[in-house]
Formats: C-alpha cells, sequence, structure tokens
C-alpha cells in the first residue's frame, strides 16, 4: 500500500482492514413453543422467547486462530450461524472482513469458509472430484487458483485416495477432509469452523490440527473454531473466547483461563509405597506407589511445595504439570451452573 | 456497492454443471440407465392412460373429443415434466428445503437464491415426463385435424408459461408456513404439488358449476391443463382466455409477499438448526 493511500484512509478504515471480525453488542433472541401438561394446552401452547446470545461483543484481528468455547447451549453454533449469515441478529451489529453477513452475503461468502462438522457440503451420491468441481463453477474460481488449490489439498491432506471415491462411501475422517478441502478451494480469508473433530478418531483429528495450524501459520488465514475438546482447542488456539449461557464470560489466552480457576497444578509422586502427607495439596488417587496431587499455587508456593517434597522419606520420583485444559473448563462450566 | 449480479453466460454455465453431474449419475450403470429410462416411460404412459383409455371408449369425455382429451394429458405432462426437469433440486419443493435444512446449504453459496433455485436441472433423469408430454402433444395435434394460425405456438408456450407460474407460486404460497413450523410443513409442497397433478387430468368440460369454479379458484387444478386447452382450441370466450394469466399474476404475486415475509421470521426469529437430518433431528 502506498504512503498516499495510508495517509487517506482514516483510522477508522485501518482498524478494519486489520480486523476480520466485529460483533458489537449482539443479541440473538429465539422463540420457542412450549406445551405443558393437561388437555387445554393441546390447543393452547405458549411462546416462550430464549436468549441465545446476550450482548456480545468482540474483534478478531486478521490472522489470529481463536477458539470459541462454552457449555452444550451457549450460543456457540448461534454465533457461527451469525457470522456466516445464516441467521440475523435481534439487536446489535456484526461485520466480518468489513462486511454485513445480511446484506453483503454473496461478496462474502466468496472470501469465507464455513464447515459445521455435523453436515457435509459434499454431493452425496458423486465422486469427491465431482463436488469439487461443482464449487469451483459455483464459486467462479478462476482455473489457476483453483487447480493450485487442489493441488495443494491432495498433497496436505492426502486427498489421492478418496478423490474418485463417492461421498457416501467414505469414512467420517476421509469425510472431513474433503469437507476442509472442498471448503478451501477458493481460498478463503476466514474460515469459521464449527466442532470440526466431532467423532474424528485420534489420527484424523492430528492431521486436521496440523493442517490447520498450517494454514493459520503460514497463510495467514483467520480461524474461528468451536469445539468440545479443550485439549484440542488449547493446542491449535493462541486465544479463547468463552460464553456461558449467551454471555461472554472469557476473552483471553489460555493462561489467563487457569488462573480463573486458581493457580492450578498436578504432580505425580512415585514412593516406595509409603502415601506422602503433603499439607495444602489434595490428593486426588493412588496406587502402588504412584499417587496423584492438585496444588493452588496461588496458595501453595512452589517453593514450599519443593521443600515438603524433599522432606519426605521414601520419594523416588516427582512429576509436576499444568492442570489439564479440560479439569479447568469443566471447574468453570460447575461454577457457571451454581 | 458489489454487484452480485450473474450474467448470462455464468448462468448457462451453472445449468451445465448441474446437467453434467445428472448425467453422471444416469449413467453410472449401464443397467440401473435401462431401467431408470423403461421405469420414467411405463410409469409417464400409466399417469395419462386411464383418463386417454376412457375417452376412447366413450368418444370423449363431456363434449371433448377423444384428442381433445389426449391434448390436455399432453398439455399437463408438459407442465409438471418441465418444471421437475427444472426444479431437480427440490426448488419446486421449497418446504422440503427448508424442512430438511437444506435452505441453510444455499445460504453459504455465494449465489442469490433465485439463481440457486433454477438451475438445479436434472435434464436427463428428470426429463421423461416432459418428453412424453411432447410426444403426447405431437400425435394429438395430428389427429385433431385442426388448422392452427400462425401465432398459435406463441400463445401455447405462453400458456405453460403461465400454468407453471400458477403451479410454482401455489407451492411457495403454501411453503412460506415451514418457515414457521419446519418439522410439520416439511412436505406442504408436495402435497400441493402431487394433488394438483392428480387433478389436473380430469376434463372439466361438463362439470357442474360447484365442481368447476373451485378447481378453477380456491384449487385451480383446472389452470393447469384444462382451461388452457379450451382456450387453445379456441372454446373459451375473452374473459375466460385472459384468466389463467391474470390468476398466475395474482398467485405469483402472494406467493413473493407471503415467502419473503416467512423468510424473514425464519432469519430474525426463528430457531434456526443446521444438523445432518434438518429440523427433524
Amino acid at each position: 500500500m502506498s504512503k498516499k493511500e495510508l495517509t487517506d484512509m482514516s483510522q477508522g478504515d485501518i482498524a478494519l482492514k486489520h480486523t476480520a471480525v466485529i460483533v458489537d453488542s449482539v443479541s440473538k433472541i429465539f422463540t420457542q413453543w412450549q406445551r405443558k401438561e393437561g388437555v387445554r394446552s393441546i390447543f393452547r401452547q405458549q411462546k416462550r422467547t430464549v436468549a441465545a446470545l446476550e450482548d456480545i461483543t468482540f474483534l478478531i484481528e486478521r490472522g489470529e486462530f481463536v477458539a470459541y468455547a462454552g457449555p452444550n447451549g451457549a450460543g456457540k453454533s448461534t454465533t457461527m450461524k451469525l457470522l456466516s449469515g445464516m441467521l440475523q441478529p435481534t439487536r446489535g451489529s456484526i461485520s466480518v472482513l468489513g462486511m454485513s453477513p445480511e446484506k453483503d452475503r454473496i461478496a462474502l461468502m466468496k472470501r469465507i469458509g464455513v464447515l459445521f462438522g455435523n453436515r457435509t457440503e459434499l454431493w452425496w451420491d458423486h465422486p469427491v472430484i465431482q463436488s469439487f468441481e461443482w464449487k469451483k463453477v459455483v464459486w467462479d474460481i478462476p482455473d489457476q487458483v483453483y487447480k493450485r488449490n487442489l493441488e495443494r489439498m491432495k498433497e496436505l491432506l492426502e486427498m489421492d485416495e478418496i478423490l474418485c471415491t463417492f461421498a457416501r462411501e467414505l469414512s467420517l475422517g476421509q469425510r472431513m477432509r474433503a469437507d476442509l478441502a472442498m471448503m478451501l478451494l477458493h481460498s478463503p480469508e476466514l474460515i469459521l469452523l464449527d466442532e470440526p473433530t466431532l467423532g474424528l478418531d485420534v489420527v484424523a483429528k492430528r492431521q486436521m490440527i496440523e493442517f490447520l495450524k498450517k494454514i493459520n501459520r503460514e497463510e495467514g488465514v483467520t480461524i474461528l473454531v468451536t469445539s468440545h475438546d479443550m485439549d484440542d482447542l488449547e493446542e491449535m488456539a493462541q486465544r479463547i473466547l468463552m460464553i456461558s449461557k449467551g454471555k461472554l464470560a472469557y476473552d483471553g489466552d489460555f493462561d489467563g483461563l487457569r488462573l480463573l480457576t486458581g493457580h492450578m497444578t498436578h504432580f505425580t509422586v512415585t514412593t516406595d509405597g509409603r502415601k506422602p502427607e503433603l499439607t495444602g495439596c489434595r490428593l486426588l488417587g493412588g496406587r502402588h506407589g504412584v499417587f496423584e496431587f492438585e496444588a493452588d499455587l496461588s496458595h501453595t508456593s512452589i517453593r514450599f511445595l519443593l521443600e515438603m517434597l524433599s522432606h519426605t522419606d521414601g520419594i523416588r520420583d516427582v512429576e509436576i504439570r499444568r492442570a489439564p485444559i479440560e479439569q479447568i473448563i469443566a471447574q468453570l462450566y460447575q461454577s457457571w451452573k451454581n | 456497492m458489489v454487484d452480485n449480479r450473474v450474467s448470462v453466460k455464468r448462468y448457462f454455465k451453472l445449468l451445465g454443471i448441474y446437467a453434467r453431474m445428472d448425467l453422471a449419475s444416469l449413467t453410472r450403470d449401464g443397467k440401473f440407465m435401462a431401467l431408470v429410462i423403461a421405469a420414467d416411460l411405463i410409469s409417464n404412459i400409466s399417469a395419462v392412460s386411464g383418463i386417454f383409455l376412457l375417452a376412447w371408449k366413450y368418444g370423449g369425455i363431456g363434449g371433448m373429443d377423444r384428442f381433445e382429451v389426449l391434448f390436455m394429458l399432453a398439455y399437463g405432462n408438459i407442465v409438471m415434466g418441465f418444471l421437475n426437469m427444472m426444479g431437480g433440486c427440490n426448488a419446486l419443493f421449497p418446504s422440503r428445503i427448508i424442512g430438511r435444512g437444506q435452505w441453510e446449504h444455499m445460504f453459504v453459496m455465494p449465489l442469490p437464491y433465485g439463481v440457486q433455485l433454477t438451475v438445479g436441472i436434472f435434464p436427463f433423469t428428470g426429463s421423461s415426463t416432459f418428453l412424453v408430454g411432447v410426444a403426447l402433444l405431437i400425435v394429438a395435434l395430428r389427429n385433431l385435424g385442426k388448422s392452427l394460425p400462425w401465432w398459435w405456438p406463441g400463445l401455447l408456450v405462453l400458456l405453460l408459461a403461465v400454468s407453471m407460474v400458477t403451479v410454482v407460486s401455489l407451492s411457495y404460497l403454501l411453503s412460506s408456513l415451514a418457515f414457521y413450523a419446519p418439522v410439520q410443513c416439511e412436505e406442504i409442497s408436495s402435497t400441493v404439488i402431487y394433488s394438483v397433478e392428480r387433478t389436473m387430468t380430469f376434463p372439466l368440460s361438463g362439470m357442474p358449476a360447484y365442481v368447476r369454479y373451485p378447481l378453477l379458484t380456491v384449487f385451480p387444478a383446472g389452470l393447469m391443463a384444462w382451461l388452457p386447452t379450451m382456450i387453445l382450441l379456441g372454446k373459451t370466450n375473452a374473459l375466460e382466455t385472459f384468466y389463467p394469466t391474470a390468476f398466475a399474476l395474482f398467485a405469483a404475486m402472494l406467493a413473493t409477499c407471503f415467502f419473503k415475509k416467512g423468510f424473514r421470521y425464519y432469519v430474525q426469529k426463528g430457531i434456526n438448526r443446521y444438523v445432518s437430518g434438518g429440523h427433524r433431528s
């Protein structure tokens, strides 16, 4: 960009150029039918409004890899649908790549990719390559871009073996790979992934995570991903947005999330069989001389912990590690429920 | 402002990809292809043979001779056949698109909804009714022994279009209910289409007014084949000649209005699903 172009741009324009997603005070209210017990309710059902999202505000910079998490029914998929233009907010505004998903749907869809783990965009009764060719025409992808991306996908996602297979005959892992490849054929700048690792086995999941990290790192593709698997999210994303009951409960990095529930640390102590007595530490379990403890480092310092361990008889080995993110999240979800 | 219009060239390219995919699914297997063609042919001929055999046995029905009846059956086949061929991706059954959560696929495609609904053609697997209709029309015209004016083919095309607009409008009008109750109304469009398809083959000539008028107004199956046939055979007055076009315009306006209203409700207030079974799961 030239100097003149830069000086002609307002601060707002510059900010917009570096921003992939702006969600500003967005609320989404659904209408649900309710049927109570009794004969009268057969003919007189009631309507109830449910706030799926309440006054949500966040911003995602271009090139970020952001995890979007929350318990079931928290509003994750609703947010994804709002960002991809499938739903419209009841209040507030949304901007994706500087466009309104509602008003600029067609232009926006040429620049973003959307993948819902529980749906496929592949043509069920056709070979995978046929779905790719269909996408090329519908998205109006130039020949050069299509060929380049197809070659890349074949290489990165090992597509050769499944390219000529009918979509209905693919395994779940193969189908997800094909769906992911198809989503990326038009070189989207932003991709929205709702539960992309749903139901995948360990190998397929690893392959997908590595691939997503690679395109984010090397090509600067902005990624917003939801998943229930927190370990996967921590491995992929640099930042996590957490929602609970439709409200944004946390926006920051994963270490910050750990601090929310205290500075919990897990450590394993291997002894000659004796059970160690450690003040301020909670015993999570132990057998055959291997004991698992949990300690809150904001109350029990690491120095005090090491001192205690050095004065304990019969210790053969100690392994200290961070509390698993799954456990942190479970504690958070539980505290939100209460 | 981004120009989202689709050029004629691109529109034909889109039609082309769907046509290619349809051909690919028909020719996947030689035996399958032969079976599909034979089954379609038998089914389409048997669908019209009942009425035609009655007309043949009794030398016509209600003032229409046997080849006028055949002409009417052919006309109806062309109307429904063309729509089935062009509306391959459930475009003729919008309530299915809504109920099965397929509209969500449409949201993420960078094409106007109108284009998406009209390019999904099935010219090979879905053309049998249309082709049988054209063949029957030729047979009927040869045997009618009428000398037709030069503008007659134009009138035929216009009336075919009017009948198609009417049936599509009815389908979209009632399908707008699916935006409010996707599960309950998923098959409402097929109920409309199949009811029209079954009723339109009955000649209304000679029927009492209490049968004929409802079938030309509240449930206009008579506009799908019978009244257009009477117009094309020169058996109507001026008012009757323009009635199908006026009805089609009115139905199209009503359908557009209600469908847009339902769509707004769906994206603003409805519980939108995007799971494998659509709204049923």
